[in-house]
């Protein structure tokens, strides 16, 4: 955030666009949304689940573009904001008196609330360390985190429930409306909004309020101000912006949707366990999956993020369900093709793909397409 | 961004709602010709039960040991006749030991299965825990916690990781390997399976005076010549170990490397038949392995039965998961026999009939099994084998089924 407005053009900031173009724009978006709301009448609970999962994914993803391609900070710390985020939750809405785990009986909504707000302030205490360093060496200390994650998980027994049997979150309800099995039955065209139907609508609610907000941050004065420290420090000092005040923000903000990512993630398994080893639910390879879904979505592009979500979080979960229903990659033993491989192979291709040939990523790939068909290809 | 998209994405809309939603079709309960309740799960001529296995992941071996088990089991239960006049159905998936993948998958198979002949993986179970509750499916975990009996839907077949410790290290003793008042090393993975483990080894050494070196790793540590060395310094007179095969490996090497040479005791999966292949198979004859089901070679009639119907249906290399996935099969068959002369093949007849179980037999691939007290293991029976690089499934067994005097007096996390 910057003390002074500054009437300069700010630095690749997406052009606002006006007229019919935009109107069509909208409604796509619209229409996207009506399909998403629709979806739960016509999907199994399996596939739902799947879609819940990619809504996390989601989540996670636009807060990570946010810190590292808006705000130019490499940082390899957000599986830590899930854990964060979802014991968090857990204790906060965990059953008072309870003599092995520690509760605060409060409210499941509030819960959440205070899962991203602790999640923030977790970001904001490391904000020091992101303001002093810089891309790669930035990226490996915010690796010590997820290693203070595990041993947290493993020590904090009273907090997480230890990694021998984890805790069970308090199930989610907003103003007692249940998000499970129980409370009024309620049927929608023939279809019994039951536990799947009730989370999925939970989590896209969530999902397109972190999408609206992260779209406004990035249009807006604050997303100039972390473009312009970005682009170049000094530059952006002699404008006036806060560089030290602009990354912590960044940091901040990122960790916050890791921690809304984490309450989502606990709620989705119905249990918080803390990991066993660096790999896990809250382990480096879940903040590689997330530097992953950011690097095919295109640094930056919040949308770009969604379909790295999709990709990276959707795929292994689509090529099991289908490899169940029709039979395909179910080798076995060593050597074998199985969706969980196979869907690395393909997220592995996909970031070779964008690093050698589009940088920019998906996001840069459908502006191409889109400019392509609004004007002939110049000639070189 | 042209109308045309605009227009593609309203007869999109248009076109979902044109189809028909997701019908209702949660199998209405009934009742055969014949009385017998039946619900999820349960045809006319068939029985249908899930198996979640890891094919893929890093318990790709056993996973397939026991699911081959399982199916053998499916087929010779079949041959003699199934159960209620119905054939058993397995519905096989795949998790790769990835929690997020079964959770997803949990659902899609649900609906189509009465109970599951196998659930592997701690991580696995524990993501599933509550969907058991809820969906009261009966399940066998292929993990041997006890801290899991606390879900009446949990069939632990065999012993836990506590128990096996204090009979293996009753053992020990009995053959003068250690004595009262020694210093003993215990390193642990940290999480359910090792901390289970752990509690054993702590029980039985507030017993026996014995002072326990505790030992923390994670599954990833690969190297444990450093901590080897520090029990060394430490005095101790053997090592329990609860770790995974390949840090088994790493650490008899050393026990032998470093002139330590103690007896080593380690839980059931800490033994891979691979290890007899490693550059650590020289040092594993200090080992001893306690399990409550049988090594695939057990000189048993049931156990060689199983291992030639093995050979003659499968090519892979057999190893403890084969007798073991039979074993589980055989008491499943138990409980649906049990819950068919109850006239209820529901879920809730499958809950039901487990908790009158109280002698699952398994010709002895397994102890005999107890069901009826929530809480308690359904046996604290186990035996005692060492690695034999000629036996097939690489181990032989030095002592057939026991039962320490303190394992009767340890009082399992969720016993009542």
């Amino acid at each position: 955030m910057s003390e002074v407005d500054t009437e300069s053009e700010p630095v690749a900031a997406p052009r606002p666009r006006r007229g019919p173009a935009s109107l069509v724009r909208k409604a796509a978006w619209l229409a996207l949304l009506v399909v998403l709301l629709a979806l739960p009448l016509y999907l199994d609970a399996a596939w739902l689940k799947a879609g819940q999962y990619m809504m996390i994914g989601a989540v996670g993803a636009i807060g990570l573009t946010l810190v590292v391609g808006q705000a130019g900070q490499l940082s390899l710390a957000h599986a830590f904001f899930l854990l964060a985020g979802g014991t968090a939750y857990t204790v906060l809405s965990g059953p008072i008196g309870d003599d092995r785990v520690v509760g605060f009986g409060l409210d499941p909504g509030l819960s959440l609330l205070g899962a991203v707000v602790v999640a923030a302030l977790l970001g904001l205490a490391f904000a020091p360390v992101a303001g002093r360093l810089r891309g790669i060496y930035l990226g490996v200390a915010s690796l010590a985190l997820v290693f203070l994650g595990l041993y947290f998980g493993q020590s904090a027994e009273e907090l997480t429930g230890g990694t021998s049997t984890g805790r069970a979150p308090a199930p989610f309800s907003l103003f007692g409306f249940p998000f499970t099995d129980d409370g009024p039955e309620i049927t929608l065209l023939g279809v019994p909004i039951r536990q799947a139907e009730r989370m999925w609508y939970l989590f896209l609610l969530l999902t397109v309020l972190a999408f609206v907000i992260a779209r406004g941050a990035v249009r807006g004065r604050v997303g100039r101000s972390w473009r312009a420290v970005r682009d170049n420090e000094a530059a952006a000092a002699v404008m006036g912006v806060s560089v030290m005040r602009a990354k912590a923000g960044a940091f901040a903000v990122s960790s916050a949707y890791g921690g809304l990512a984490g309450a989502m993630t606990v709620l989705w398994f119905d249990i918080l366990k803390p990991d066993e080893s660096e790999f896990g639910t809250y382990g480096i390879n879940v903040s590689i999956a997330y530097l992953a879904m950011v690097i095919i979505g295109g640094l930056g592009s919040v949308p770009g993020a969604l379909v790295g979500a999709l990709i990276v979080n959707g795929l292994p979960q689509v090529l099991a369900l289908y490899s169940a229903d029709l039979g395909w990659f179910s080798g076995t033993g060593d050597g074998a093709l199985t969706p969980v491989l196979v869907s690395s192979f393909v997220y592995g291709a996909a970031i070779i793909l964008v690093v050698l040939f589009e940088p920019g990523g998906l996001a840069a790939l459908g502006r191409r397409l889109t400019r392509l068909r609004r004007q002939p290809p110049e000639e070189p | 961004m042209k109308r045309t998209h605009l227009a593609a994405a309203l007869v999109a809309v248009l076109a979902l709602s044109a189809c028909s939603t997701k019908a209702n079709n949660s199998g209405s309960p009934g009742s055969d010709s014949s009385g017998v309740k039946t619900g999820k799960g349960v045809t006319a001529a068939e029985v249908t039960l899930g198996v979640m296995t890891d094919k893929s992941g890093v318990f790709k071996n056993l996973g397939l040991g026991v699911t081959q088990g399982n199916e053998l089991w499916a087929k010779d239960f079949n041959a003699a006749g199934g159960v209620c006049g119905r054939q058993v159905k397995l519905e096989e998936v795949d998790h790769g030991y990835k929690a997020d993948t079964a959770k997803t998958l949990y659902p899609q198979i649900e609906p189509k299965v009465l109970g599951f002949v196998q659930l592997l993986g701690s991580p696995v179970v524990a993501a599933l825990k509550q969907n058991l509750a809820t969906d009261k499916a009966v399940a066998a975990p292929a993990s041997w916690s006890s801290e899991l009996l606390d879900n009446p839907y949990v069939m632990i077949v065999g012993t836990t990781y506590d128990l096996e410790m204090i009979d293996g290290l009753s053992y020990l003793q009995e053959q003068g390997l250690i004595k009262d008042g020694d210093t003993i090393g215990h390193v642990y993975i940290d999480g359910e399976y090792g901390k289970n483990g752990l509690r054993g080894s702590q029980f039985y050494a507030k017993k026996h005076s014995l002072t326990v070196k505790e030992v923390k790793i994670t599954s990833t540590d690969s190297d444990l010549t450093n901590v080897v060395t520090g029990l060394k310094g430490a005095g101790v007179k053997a090592i329990a170990l609860t770790t995974t095969p390949a840090q088994t490996g790493s650490a008899v090497a050393a026990n032998k490397a470093l002139g330590l040479n103690v007896p080593v005791l380690g839980n059931n999966p800490t033994f891979d038949p691979a290890l007899l292949k490693s550059p650590a198979a020289g040092a594993l004859d200090k080992l001893t392995v306690v399990a409550s089901s049988v090594p695939f070679s057990a000189d048993l009639p049931k156990a060689k039965d199983v291992a030639a119907k093995f050979k003659a249906a499968y090519k892979e290399t057999p190893n403890g998961g084969v007798p073991y996935g039979y074993a589980v099969g055989e008491v499943w068959g138990a409980v649906l026999k049990k819950a068919c002369d109850n006239k209820d093949l529901t879920r809730d007849g499958i809950a039901a009939a487990l908790k009158q179980t109280t002698s699952a037999s398994t010709d002895n691939l397994v102890a005999a099994l107890d069901f009826s007290k929530p809480g308690t293991p359904a046996t604290r029976q186990v035996y005692a084998a060492t690695p034999d690089a000629s036996a097939e499934g690489g181990v032989k067994y030095v002592k057939p089924l026991f039962e320490a005097p303190e394992a009767k007096e340890y009082v399992a996390p969720h016993q009542k």
